[in-house]
């Protein structure tokens, strides 16, 4: 049983390794993925403080720089290094996953595959970047995220761990899963 | 096209020096925030018993800048408003050091209670720590000042009380608790009412909320708006533009 397991562990960090470097196969999938990266991280800041965004934003739409600075030392002053550093893990970690889901859409359509489970966990993989960190302050809980355990950095990291394990998975979008049902 | 779907050193490289070009990007900006920790306290501060052109009274009114500066900026805030905070951390400190502080313009800081049951109390206090510390340590009254915004937390919750603005009062140097609170029983009720007439102006000016601002050329007249928490930048071309009209 703790053999199995550990074979079980193994492919996933193998298939975890294999899913995060996939970007790197062209460069467009490498330019797509920084592009989400960069996007994901200006999202999930600025829904830290939904209202001072929405007046920025609505103000000046070009004032977007200043609101997402502005809003980073926010997060930093409330959150410290760890908080901080956990939304540009994030970030980094969506766009990876956002480019995986994409060719894993494509892959399933180009093949005709009749089952949305393939695609399934690549997909939840980017978008539990939203469910996280994302939507509580987008859904104008000012100051929810702070209200849960260490400053809400518990449900970053719980979100990471979520993108993680999806990630690995999901494995290379590039390759036809054979053991997947094997922990299914 | 020969390197597509495989994996290039050169790709390997650029997505490397791209994440910690990003963290390091996200640290860089983060970290600055540190240097606008204590807040902005003006070189020179003054007194005033006049009514401005615009018709603002300025007396009791925290003042920051020179007497004789041709711009003033009128700042209707709130202790317990977001933004303001934000304005206070962001703008305020590069709109003294490049405007206030050169003696091209002179910050008048007046309340407007709006945004919960504590806003008059917290601006009762303002304007009583101010007239304790006016005339003999005026940088106390802006330690104070950016004190009591740094109170505010990012919960949102109901935390501005007489307990939390009497410690700040307590932590700042310069300036007298028991003088304070003797001002606010005393003349708490007179300072009430002295806000009226420069909320009305507020309300002439079609502002609403806080912060609020009128960018004011004493000489010519001319007047600009501002609303909310703008960038620097916004408040820097407002001024210019007043300065030469």
């Amino acid at each position: 049983m703790s053999r199995t397991g550990g074979v079980a562990g193994r492919n996933w960090v193998r298939d975890l390794r294999d899913a995060l470097v996939y970007p790197l196969t062209s460069n467009l999938r490498l330019l797509s993925a920084a592009v989400a990266t960069v996007v994901t991280y200006a999202v999930l800041v600025l829904s830290s403080f939904p209202q001072f965004s929405i007046q920025v934003l609505t103000n000046d739409p070009t004032d977007i720089v200043y609101a997402v600075t502005a809003l980073t030392r926010e997060v930093y002053l409330s959150t410290g290094w760890l908080g901080i550093g956990l939304v540009a893990a994030y970030a980094v970690l969506t766009g990876v996953a956002t480019i995986n889901a994409l060719a894993l859409v494509r892959q399933a359509r180009r093949t005709g595959a009749s089952t949305i489970v393939g695609v399934l966990p690549g997909v939840l993989a980017a978008g539990c970047a939203s469910c996280g960190a994302g939507v509580l302050g987008a859904l104008g809980f000012v100051g929810a995220m702070a209200a849960l355990p260490f400053d809400g950095n518990l449900l970053r990291l719980g979100g990471i761990a979520l993108l993680l394990f999806f990630l690995g998975r999901a494995g290379d979008p590039q390759t036809c899963s054979i053991g997947g049902a094997g922990d299914a | 096209m020969g390197d597509e779907g495989k994996i290039t050193r050169r790709r390997a490289l650029l997505a490397g020096g791209g994440t910690l070009a990003f963290g390091g990007t996200v640290a860089y900006i983060a970290s600055r925030s540190g240097s606008s920790d204590g807040g902005y306290v003006p070189a020179t501060s003054h007194t005033s018993d006049e009514t401005s052109g615009f018709g603002v009274e300025l007396a009791g009114r925290p003042i920051a800048g020179e007497r004789d500066a041709p711009v003033d900026i009128y700042y209707w805030t709130d202790y317990l408003c977001p933004f303001c905070k934000e304005f206070e951390r962001e703008t305020f400190p590069e709109i003294g050091r490049n405007y206030v502080d050169t003696g091209d313009v002179r910050m008048v800081v007046l309340y407007y209670p709006n945004i919960g049951r504590y806003s008059m109390p917290a601006a009762i206090w303002g304007r009583c720590v101010w007239s304790q510390a006016a005339d003999t340590e005026a940088s106390a009254f802006w330690n104070w000042h950016s004190a009591a915004f740094g109170e505010q937390p990012n919960s949102g919750k109901d935390w501005a009380d007489d307990e939390t603005f009497a410690g700040v009062t307590e932590r700042t140097d310069g300036v007298d608790l028991s003088a304070v609170e003797t001002c606010r029983e005393e003349r708490g009720e007179s300072i009430r009412e002295s806000m009226d007439p420069n909320l009305g102006v507020a309300h002439d000016a079609r502002i609403r909320g806080t912060p609020g601002f009128v960018i004011y050329n004493r000489e010519s007249g001319a007047a600009v708006k501002a609303l909310g928490a703008q960038p620097y930048e916004n408040f820097a071309d407002a001024i210019d533009q007043v300065l030469q009209s």
